[in-house]
């Protein structure tokens, strides 16, 4: 505890007019003028923009001038402007920390627009309780810590993988984590991506394989986030190794068995008789117990589905020598220190059958964009030939239905914009029209969006090929008993006029929302979100990557729904934000920690099981118990301080005297 | 304001009559009534044709449900209450149902229509209605081809109603007379004849 007496408090008080913000509601001279009267305080003065480079050196100079022990700016926020003055303070000689900002914008200009006088008044009360805190403030050391030079990343799509080959790239050992057996996440399930029509595995499996063999990514898949505990620079995570039943060549050999391990020959899935839909392919085509997502898996390593495997035995006879399969495998914990973190745990369809009037689920031949995906795709269950699931034919016309989900103000559906799903409708448009000849695409839409690098070409290009675009959100779909043929019900909006379209087929682009796992996840890492449920970035402009907690860091659809090109463009800003502390080497953390006094600790140890943060404990000092902070744990929360009942603990910063006093002066309007 | 020409032609006037949408044609607090009266944000609408698409009487009548919703967050109050397919909705809800954007068109149309009967503006049907609600507590009283039906079915010939039970009648009287339907309904009847 830096325990530097303050010699008689001498303050100085700078008010700020931010323009009209403040000066157009408070009377700025008045508050000034009142200011000067206020016990300690040895100069006031205001001035139009107190964090323009004249106003900071206005307080720099005052502090010499005056011989300053404290400095008051009456402005707008802590969160704002709290680091400029903080750093106006220091170069005018004097320790950051004997800086008080007070509030009179935010929470008043603002706010009492109307109330002019009454602000003022507010503005003086506000200015007199920072000036009776800044008379006891304190110099305050920070505290660095060192950062641990690893990173994590959690969930394996495409931009998981691009931040982790990102941070890789720069020197830092990153653990990759993802929940399911294969690294691609939803990229690896899409056919084409536009507006370039480039093949979705062609262009990203080659980042699969550089993941897979980068020495400095440890790959961890059909692996979850068990616990997290620490802070910037050292986080210890816990994971979570499900039983794979399926050993590595590594793990192999770690048990001994020489040339051993799994090759993913795939004999053991030949021979296995249990039969489950494959969720990589939406349950259109079977995979068995032991099985493999698709042939260009990353790791190419197999999996037993423990919940459907009846442990018969024939694959581990059928792997033979290779001893790869272990049918009795454990789930295993682990714990890896990190640095900083990435999370990157992306999205799930919308289930839009909760929407009854489009019938999917209910009707054979409404499907969602995301099987349209699958159907239309080379290495999809139909290789590649779009039919229809009542009867297998080939559609000639087709519907697809744009916002299906998608704001949508009902509590049913989700109020934001989806935001790919104009663009890869326009794809699956030109899609059918490339393949079957004589196809008709209607594009039940609101609003086309196509507001990216060469989106707008695209939707020209597809226009032109042929696509017929209705204006006009579906009312609901029937669908013909016999033929299975559906119509769909809207109003052409630019016509006027109710249609009724028999086609064979619909296609929902149905809304996504967060995946399953991002609410357990976000707790864990203590990262908040927004009312629907995407992660809350720092800032919304100035640090979309960002989070507040320190040391975690946001990529692609997990902060809100982004194309492929935003998702790759935000990991890399991830990537370059996670390595900044690692790069550094150490972390500054805020002085705020509780301290003990020695003198008045009973060694009760109360305290310790109050802390939320497992920061205190007890040792024994000098024969006796006393209670000892671990700075770095340390939020400086106040619960210990506010607990102990003899009064031992110091809050920093926050410290009781301090509060009393500002107590007193908002009560006592500034008389002893 | 629309630019008026001299046409001699009265039919060639109207036909040719500048029908641009200027600002002095709307009526703001039209859109503020009709929200109060239906209780509905009708000015979040966003056009996107669901209730039309929805809608019953579409198909077969010139009526847009999300016309009058564009007329109402225009404040086209003329327009819209004199407007007769203000009175093709059936009340079936079905726009209301699936709205995207939660709000209830029909209820906005109930509203128009209230206005639009302050200022004596109601078909005739509709008055006729009013009428036989006062004398027999019924918009569309029971006959005898339904009589013959519901006894076919070995229902009684009357419904459970003021039919069976005349001596409620007084009281929907005293609902109708309270809100001074019924003579406002004789007044516009006889100021129409």
């Amino acid at each position: 505890m830096a325990e530097v007496k303050n010699k008689e408090a001498r303050i100085g008080v700078f008010v700020c007019h931010c323009g009209t913000n403040i000066a157009g509601t408070i009377n700025v001279e008045a508050v000034k003028e009142y200011a000067r009267t206020i016990p300690n305080v040895v100069v006031a003065d205001n001035y139009a923009y107190m964090c323009s480079t004249p106003g900071q050196n206005m307080i720099a100079d005052a502090i010499k001038e005056h011989n300053l022990t404290g400095v008051v700016v009456a402005a707008c926020t802590p969160r704002l402007h709290e680091p400029t003055f903080r750093n106006a303070t220091a170069a005018g000689g004097l320790n950051p920390f004997r800086f008080e900002m007070a509030n009179i914008r935010d929470q008043n200009s603002w706010v009492h627009m109307h109330q002019p006088e009454e602000a003022t008044e507010k503005a003086k009360d506000a200015i007199r309780i920072a000036v009776a805190k800044a008379s006891l403030l304190e110099d305050l050391i920070p505290k660095s810590v060192p950062v641990e030079k690893a990173a994590m990343v959690v969930g394996g799509g495409v931009g998981g993988m691009q931040a982790a080959l990102d941070l890789a790239n720069a020197g830092i050992k990153t653990y990759l984590v993802e929940k399911s057996p294969t690294i691609g996440g939803r990229m690896s399930q899409l056919d084409k991506t536009f507006p370039t029509l480039d093949c979705s595995q062609c262009i990203l499996t080659p980042k699969m394989v550089d993941v897979y063999r980068n020495e400095n990514i440890e790959l961890l898949t059909y692996t979850e986030v068990e616990s997290v505990e620490g802070y910037i620079g050292n986080f210890d995570v816990t994971l979570r190794k499900k039983a794979r039943g399926v050993l590595t060549p590594a793990e192999a050999e770690a048990r001994g068995i020489v040339g051993g391990g799994c090759t993913g020959c795939g004999d053991c899935a030949t021979v296995c008789p249990v039969i489950k839909p494959n969720p990589f392919e939406l349950g259109m085509a079977p995979r068995k117990a032991i099985y493999i997502y698709h042939p260009q898996v990353s790791p190419l390593i197999y999996t037993v589905d423990f919940d459907a495997c009846v442990k018969c035995g024939l694959c581990v006879e059928a792997c033979g020598e290779k001893k790869a399969v272990d049918l009795d495998a454990q789930d295993e914990l682990i714990t890896v220190k990190v640095g900083t973190a990435i999370l990157a745990t992306g999205y799930d369809i919308f289930p839009i059958e909760k929407k009854f009037e489009w019938g999917y689920k209910n009707y054979d031949n409404v499907i969602t964009s995301l099987e349209f995906e699958r159907l239309i795709c080379a290495s999809g269950p139909t290789g590649g030939h779009l039919v229809r699931p009542s009867d297998g034919e080939t559609p000639k016309r087709i519907a697809f239905v744009l916002c299906a989900g998608s704001r949508d103000n009902t509590g049913v559906g989700r109020p934001y914009c989806s935001r790919f799903c104009c663009m890869y409708s326009l794809k699956h448009a030109h899609q059918i029209i490339e393949k079957i000849p004589g196809a008709v695409p209607y594009i039940f839409y609101m609003d086309i969006r196509s507001f990216g690098k060469m989106y707008e070409e695209f939707y020209y290009r597809i226009q032109n090929e042929g696509a017929k675009f209705i204006r006009g959100r579906v009312a609901n779909i029937t669908e013909d008993p016999v033929t299975k043929n559906l119509h769909v019900n809207a109003e052409d909006t630019l016509l006027g006029r109710p249609i009724d379209m028999e086609v064979d087929m619909v296609v929902l682009a149905a809304a996504i929302q967060p995946a399953a796992e991002t609410e357990r996840t976000r707790r864990l890492f203590g990262v908040s979100c927004s009312q629907d449920g995407w992660l809350l970035e720092a800032h919304p402009k100035l640090n979309p990557c960002g989070t507040t907690t320190a040391g975690v860091y946001l990529a692609g659809v997990c902060q809100g729904p982004k194309d492929i090109p935003d998702t790759v463009a935000q990991a890399e800003g991830a990537a370059s934000a996670a390595s900044i502390p690692i790069h550094r080497g150490e972390v500054e953390l805020e002085p705020y920690f509780a301290q003990c006094i020695e003198e008045k600790c009973a060694g009760c140890g109360l305290c310790v099981n109050q802390c939320p943060y497992q920061a205190l404990s007890l040792v024994e000092k000098d024969g006796r118990k006393v209670m000892q902070v671990t700075e770095a744990k340390c939020k400086g929360c106040g619960t210990c301080g506010g607990f102990c009942p003899g009064g031992a603990i110091w809050m920093q910063h926050f410290a009781t005297p301090q509060i009393v006093a500002q107590i007193d002066a908002f009560l006592l309007g500034g008389e002893q | 304001m629309a630019v008026k020409k001299d046409y001699k032609d009265q039919k060639l006037a109207e036909k040719l009559r500048d029908r641009k949408y200027y600002i002095p044609d709307s009526n703001p607090e039209f859109l503020k009534e009709v929200e109060k009266i239906g209780q509905t944000a009708a000015h979040m609408c966003y056009q996107c044709g669901t209730c039309t698409g929805s809608c019953p009487s579409a198909p077969r009548s010139s009526y847009r449900i999300r016309l009058f919703m564009r007329k109402a967050v225009l404040g086209l109050e003329e327009e819209a209450l004199t407007d007769p397919d203000l009175w093709l909705c059936t009340t079936c809800y079905s726009c209301t149902d699936r709205c995207p954007r939660d709000l209830a068109p029909t209820d906005a149309i109930m509203a128009m229509r209230n206005l639009a009967f302050k200022r004596d503006i109601v078909p005739r049907n509709f008055l006729q209605t009013v009428q036989l609600i006062y004398k027999s507590g019924h918009g569309v009283p029971n006959n005898d081809a339904n009589r013959a039906a519901r006894k076919k079915l070995g229902l009684d010939e009357e419904p459970e109603t003021t039919h069976k039970y005349p001596e409620y009648l007084p009281g929907i009287q005293k609902i109708l007379d309270h809100y001074r339907l019924k003579e406002n309904a004789d007044r516009i009847l006889a100021e129409g004849e």
